[in-house]
């Protein structure tokens, strides 16, 4: 489970620099590189931890990505928050916590 | 949310089609990956896994599938934030769910329901408000 929960923090990192790649069309290859680099890592790492769980209780742990991520392109990419995004955040972070504990 | 929409916060048609192809590849992408990493080696040396995939090429495939997500999903980031984009694509994980019961005999009860149901408000809340944050 922590395996996921370390995939999840690097999802966070690879989407953001993803984003970043359409935002700096000079360095885009650059930026795509060190995403698609971040997304390997996840892979490895998250295929381990498929072989020890479900499909749906480990896709459902890496919900926490999306805090992640939102927190990520908030601070780092200054993307607005507005507040129906925070609220449905919530709610997909809650309706993944409910999937991960009836596993 | 008495705000009234700005034009920029309208999405356009092309935006709901890669947004639904990203999550379309996200489920195949992971239903495909449930199935590569049951049928890998327990111990993986670079030299098992070389050999396995020689038998059993899955895994590429599972790879062209992460490629044509990738490329999908710059498409969807050229066009919105990337805050609004990426909570859209938990609706994969509904069918994930849905799917993962049918094809992998994982288990589906009330409980599951439940999470199935408040991802999907989730989803809708986001999708209310797909404001930019900066010009296109």
């Amino acid at each position: 489970m922590l395996l996921v929960l370390v995939c999840t923090a690097v999802e966070g990192l690879a989407q953001i620099c993803l984003k970043q790649s359409s935002r700096q069309p000079v360095r885009r290859v650059r930026w795509i590189g060190a995403g698609v680099a971040l997304f390997v890592v996840e892979a490895l790492l998250y295929t381990a931890a498929l072989q020890r769980l479900d499909v749906s209780l480990a896709y459902s742990l890496g919900a926490m990505s999306f805090v992640a991520v939102a927190l990520g392109a908030a601070w780092l990419l200054g993307e607005a928050l507005p507040m129906t995004r925070r609220l449905g955040i919530a709610c997909i972070v809650a309706g993944c916590a409910v999937l991960a504990t009836g596993g | 949310m008495s705000k009234e929409t700005p034009a920029s916060s309208r999405i356009g048609r092309h935006v709901i089609v890669v947004l639904a192809i990203a999550i379309g590849l996200d489920t195949l992408g992971q239903l495909l990956w449930k199935l590569a990493a049951t049928r890998l080696p327990a111990t993986l040396s670079p030299d098992a896994l070389l050999h396995s995939i020689a038998r059993d090429p899955l895994p590429l495939l599972v790879i062209g599938v992460f490629l044509l997500q990738l490329i999908n999903w710059l498409l969807v980031l050229e066009r919105v934030d990337l805050s609004y984009a990426q909570p859209l694509t938990a609706l994969s994980y509904v069918s994930v769910c849905l799917l993962s019961a049918w094809l992998f005999g994982e288990r589906l009860d009330v409980h599951k329901g439940l999470g199935v149901l408040l991802v999907l408000m989730g989803v809708a809340l986001v999708s209310v408000d797909p404001a930019r944050s900066e010009a296109p």
